[in-house]
């Protein structure tokens, strides 16, 4: 029996247009997992696909060897907490009350932690009697946060929490995760544009590209494996002979390249190139920018 | 502990120079026992398995050791340890690439030395005043 939750083959399609290209992903137990990708790149369509509130044109999603579709004894163990958008169906969720909200979320969710629930009510300044139609976009993701941590799910989702949040509650948000993992060890899948900030939370990063998983790694692994070479245009050519070359830019005699060194690759040695290292978001900018594949 | 980290240099390198840092300062004495994994992920909102990669590094290097259920303790001795360890590398790599920058400004091997001594005896007198 293979462990973990696991998507094999999996692909989707809209219509006559494909969104996801057979993807072939685990999640282990106990990890922090960050998946970065561009608009559109189908990161919500895969997590609502894991979580079977979308089904999959072709391939499996299981946990632990079962099937997750219409499978309640297995749907228990996983939550994805989903950005609400009020005027959805017609405007209903928005005439909702966060305090039903969170009503439907604790008879959805089996492990529900009530008093998690109020602590964060309380600590976010929410007022439950405040319609979701009616409240900001920084509170409707602080509703969504309330789900993920508060469902108890083995496996949580969340589609880009912070967004619209300060730079505050940003913070605040990420030290609640640490916390609650700390505390049970669940796995949680996070997608985030606000990369620099979660590049440290992520024990492994998944970069998605126009639907496909483009890689998934440790994060520290990675970035120590991308650099920045810049130099005069032929010493540049010439230390990066062989490699990959992403993100080219050419100033005058000038030249910077980003490569992201396979084992058994490196940069050749005696020429006059500055060779810098490379955060995450850049990297990420490197691979998935204008004019990458 | 209270450095903030860059972006642009693995996490688990930062902790263990940080802790590295606290024990050559003194904020961190020998046979003290220093932030647990969970607190330091926490206080830096980092990933909690980074931050055990940089506390083992420092146990490997025999400059933190466990005590097991309690913690992780600085060794005895570990402040020489890293002030030597640092040293070699202040030759290898501080010096190393200082002369390469010299050697692209065409600076002479005669200009450095006057260069250093001058700067020493600039320092020796601000020292007196």
């Amino acid at each position: 029996m293979s462990e973990g939750l696991i998507c094999n083959n999996i692909s989707k399609k809209y219509k006559d247009k494909e969104v996801l290209h057979g993807i072939n992903l685990t999640l282990e137990r106990g990890k922090i997992y960050g998946m970065i990708g561009r608009n559109g790149a189908g990161k919500t369509t895969l997590l609502s696909i894991m979580s079977a509130q979308n089904p999959q044109t072709v391939g499996t999603v299981t946990l632990d060897g079962e099937t997750v579709w219409e499978n309640r004894k297995i749907l228990d163990h996983i939550c994805f907490s989903r950005e609400i958008i009020p005027s959805a169906g017609s405007g209903t969720l928005g005439a909702m009350k966060i305090k039903d909200y969170l009503k439907a979320a604790e008879i959805y969710y089996p492990n529900w932690d009530k008093e998690l629930a109020d602590k964060l009510m309380q600590e976010f300044q929410l007022n439950k009697k405040d319609k979701l139609g009616k409240i900001s976009k920084g509170m409707l993701s602080m509703v969504t946060i309330i789900v993920a941590l508060a469902s108890k799910a083995e496996f949580t989702f969340l589609d880009e929490p912070t967004s619209g949040l300060d730079v505050v509650m940003r913070e605040y948000f990420y030290r609640l995760l640490l916390e609650e993992y700390e505390k049970t060890n669940r796995t949680f899948l996070i997608s985030t544009h606000i990369i620099e900030e979660a590049a440290n939370i992520f024990e492994e990063t998944l970069i998605i590209r126009n639907g496909e998983l483009l890689l998934k790694e440790n994060t520290q692994d990675l970035v120590e494996r991308a650099f920045h070479i810049s130099g005069k245009a032929e010493d540049v050519d010439a230390a990066t002979e062989g490699l990959t070359r992403h993100h080219e830019e050419i100033i005058g005699r000038g030249k910077s390249v980003t490569v992201l060194l396979e084992a058994g690759e490196s940069i050749r040695e005696g020429y006059d190139v500055m060779i810098q290292p490379v955060s995450l978001q850049n990297l990420f900018v490197a691979l998935c920018g204008i004019g990458e594949a | 502990m209270n450095e903030i980290l860059t972006q642009e240099k693995s996490i688990y390198l930062q902790i263990s120079e940080m802790i590295e840092n606290d024990i050559l300062r003194d904020i961190l004495l020998e046979e003290e026992k220093v932030p647990s994994t969970n607190e330091l992920a926490r206080q830096y909102a980092i990933n909690p398995a980074t931050a055990a990669k940089g506390i083992n590094i420092l146990v490997d290097t025999g400059i933190l050791y466990k005590k097991r259920g309690i913690g992780m303790f600085v060794e005895k001795g570990a402040k020489e340890k890293i002030r030597s360890r640092r040293k070699e590398e202040f030759s290898k790599v501080f010096v190393k690439r200082f002369l390469e920058e010299a050697k692209s400004l065409s600076i002479t091997k005669e200009e450095i030395i006057t260069m250093i001594d001058k700067e020493y005896s600039k320092r020796e007198l601000t020292e007196t005043e």
